[in-house]
């Protein structure tokens, strides 16, 4: 069974139809899809051996099923840079989420390096009513929230049309570098967009959406640093 | 998808042998009336029975008293009829082996779960017996090749190469009318309605292969297989081009206050998207769906993207640049080439007044038509411009430069469009003359620029379309 199956179908068994962070990188990574991998913690003292095992800064996030915003549930802490931060930030995290989620089965703290700081883009997928298989870019943040500024495709495509996708949104210039900032690395954001492609192409009898958010671009390459993947349930 | 048997049914509708009109009385007000009336008068060749169970004779014909008393091979029926009555006379055609049925009733599946139960079921019926239905809900078609107008407007239409595909009678009719304003033929218009057994995707595959359609128009609102039709599109535009208007774009109000990707479906913006990468060319009104349908049909194709302007008028062109290059086309530089020779037409004294530029105001020096020629010459010649707009204002003491322009078209074969500044009464004589020679004439700056950017988007459509694998 390839990975992706295996992931769908313990999901599946669990009835979840949501995946966790890890398990929706792990698919992104299956297709080729560089992702910031992270470690399950189980309690304090794995989360502070990871943490220090990995390096200095990391960020951790709370991993629970029933917890799929996990900002607002005050399960995300960024920017750790040592022991006695990882270890009072597991702590918070535990409290907050049983204060805001008390019903919350929560199976552990993710920890992962902090990602260096990037051009914040989103790249989503879904299986449309209409046209089936989609894929959007964006630019993260303010432009996709409140200026729509996306550009959608039928999936699967080329990186030709990924190409022309990139440079149809308003935002194309921000992408190229103004006032002074570098450039993307447009022909990895291509590549992304292609890869995402071919997965919600693939598993149009099984994933219903993704969203990666965001995908940080550098000057040289990408890296998913937010994942979110939904089954279609019968 | 259609297979070939039923693209050859369909191709039976629309050229049928025989025609019963259903519920005709001798009412002018009666629906059915108009629609043998639009039958007889359109000069249709083949065989037309109206049925009424006690009228003797309509129009001169003889009436039959139902659909199994007429008599022979029956391949079309229209029925002017309300939904329920509409729903019988669909089982009774299948069963008679009938090959079509337009059905004009609403009262259907627009009205909610009772009516959309009798579509459903009458549907099913139809389909049980390979019989298909036009509609409901729908006007009917017209095919100008063989004679046919089928919907209840009796109308005189020329035969052209512009087919139109329209979800809504009023609106398709409004494009119609706008061409026939100017005499422009069409071949084939299309109602689809409630799309009981033929969707968008049917109608454009049957006219992808029809060889008396070289441009289609399609006004849509909602269609259930857009991926089908997108994917039908992209094959046909490697031989002709599409053209879609589709409404509903304030539903992006709607998707304003929403921001996650699954909640963007059938969105304005994934239809546009959508077209774009399939090569279908979207427009924005119904004014400019006609412009591009017009431009299309009377130019020949360009062999690029870039559209040069040259005007004695330097307004219309500005207004021309907004809309083509909203469009994503480009206005172009014009070549060292290009402008040596301009300024050499000039002539240093004139050479003042006229700014180097596309697009190119000759002010003063443009009222003459020769001179107008001699510098949509030079813009022929300029290997970075396809197309070419020429503005002219109309004006009792100067002709219109209609000879020079069909000559420079003879000459370069690349399209050239009249923007003639002018009330359509100040153009007719130059518009027959100009449209036979492959000049699409527009009375105003936005109409010309449209059609500029439907060539210049074909252009590259079709380029896209035939680098593709099926």
């Amino acid at each position: 069974m390839s990975v992706v199956n295996k992931i769908i179908v313990d999901a599946k068994k669990e009835s979840r139809s949501v995946l966790s962070e890890i398990e929706a990188k792990e698919v992104l990574k299956d297709y080729g899809i560089p992702v910031i991998a992270g470690i399950l913690a189980a309690n304090e003292e794995e989360t502070v051996f990871h943490a220090e095992k990995m390096g200095f800064p990391v960020v951790l996030k709370v991993v629970s099923p029933q917890v799929t915003h996990k900002s607002d549930a005050g399960g995300v802490k960024l920017n750790l840079k040592n022991a006695a931060e990882v270890k009072r930030a597991h702590q918070e995290i535990m409290a907050k989420v049983r204060e805001s989620c008390p019903e919350a089965e929560i199976k552990g703290i993710l920890v992962q390096p902090m990602a260096l700081s990037g051009r914040e883009l989103v790249v989503g997928a879904m299986q449309d009513p209409l046209f089936g298989p989609v894929v959007m870019f964006g630019l993260g943040g303010i432009f996709v929230e409140v200026l729509k500024d996306v550009a959608f495709r039928l999936a699967p495509i080329n990186r030709e049309e990924a190409r022309d996708m990139i440079r149809q949104i308003k935002g194309y210039p921000v992408l190229e570098g103004v006032r002074g900032e570098p450039a993307c690395d447009l022909e990895a954001i291509e590549e992304i967009i292609v890869k995402v492609s071919k997965l919600i192409y693939e598993q149009k009898e099984t994933i219903s959406e993704i969203d990666i958010n965001p995908l940080f671009g550098y000057t040289k390459g990408v890296i998913a640093v937010d994942a979110r993947m939904v089954l279609i349930t019968e | 998808m259609l297979n070939e048997q039923q693209l050859k049914q369909l191709d039976n509708i629309f050229n049928p042998r025989s025609i019963a009109v259903v519920g005709v009385t001798d009412s002018k007000s009666n629906v059915g009336y108009s629609t043998l009336e639009a039958i007889v008068e359109g000069g249709f060749k083949g065989k037309v029975y109206p049925v009424h169970p006690r009228h003797k004779e309509i129009l001169g014909l003889p009436v039959y008293a139902s659909i199994e008393d007429v008599p022979g091979p029956l391949d079309l029926v229209v029925a002017a009829l309300n939904q329920y009555a509409s729903a019988e006379i669909v089982d009774i055609c299948a069963k008679r082996g009938v090959k079509g049925v337009i059905l004009l009733a609403g009262g259907f599946k627009e009205m909610g779960e009772e009516g959309a139960k009798l579509e459903r079921g009458m549907i099913e019926t139809a389909q049980k017996w390979g019989c298909m239905v036009i509609g409901p809900n729908c006007l009917g078609f017209i095919n100008t090749p063989y004679d046919l107008v089928s919907v209840f407007f009796p109308l005189k239409i020329p035969k052209g190469n512009i087919s139109i595909i329209t979800q809504s009678g009023g609106a398709g009719l409004t494009v119609l009318n706008r061409l026939l304003d100017e005499n422009i033929g069409i071949s084939k218009w299309i109602g689809v309605g409630n799309r009981g057994s033929l969707e968008f995707a049917d109608y454009l595959q049957y006219l992808e292969q029809d060889p008396t359609t070289d441009v289609i128009g399609v006004l849509m609102e909602a269609t259930d297989n857009a991926r089908e039709f997108v994917e039908i599109a992209r094959k046909t535009v490697k031989t002709k081009p599409v053209v879609v208007y589709k409404s509903g774009k304030s539903e992006l109000a709607q998707y304003a206050a929403l921001t996650h990707t699954g909640t963007l479906a059938g969105s304005p913006r994934m239809y546009e998207d959508a077209f774009h990468q399939y090569g279908v060319i979207y427009v924005r009104t119904l004014l400019e769906l006609a412009a591009a349908c017009k431009a299309l049909s009377i130019a020949p194709p360009a062999k690029g993207d870039g559209i040069g302007m040259i005007t004695h008028t330097a307004g219309p062109t500005i207004v021309m640049v907004d809309e083509i290059s909203s469009r994503g086309c480009p206005v172009p530089n014009l070549s060292e080439e290009a402008l040596r020779r301009v300024k050499e037409l000039l002539g240093t004294k004139n050479s003042e007044t006229v700014i180097l530029k596309n697009p190119l105001d000759l002010a003063g020096v443009g009222f003459e038509p020769v001179a107008f020629g001699k510098f949509n010459d030079v813009l022929c010649q300029d290997p970075g411009i396809d197309i070419i707009i020429g503005v002219f204002s109309e004006h009792r003491n100067w002709r219109f430069p209609a000879d020079e322009m069909i000559e420079n078209l003879k000459k370069h074969r690349k399209p050239i469009i009249a923007c003639f500044i002018s009330k359509i009464d100040g153009v007719c004589e130059v518009m027959e003359q100009l449209h036979k020679a492959g000049i699409p004439v527009f009375t105003n700056p936005d109409e010309a620029a449209w059609g500029a950017a439907a060539l210049a988007q074909y252009y590259r459509y079709q380029k896209k379309a035939l680098s593709q694998k099926d």
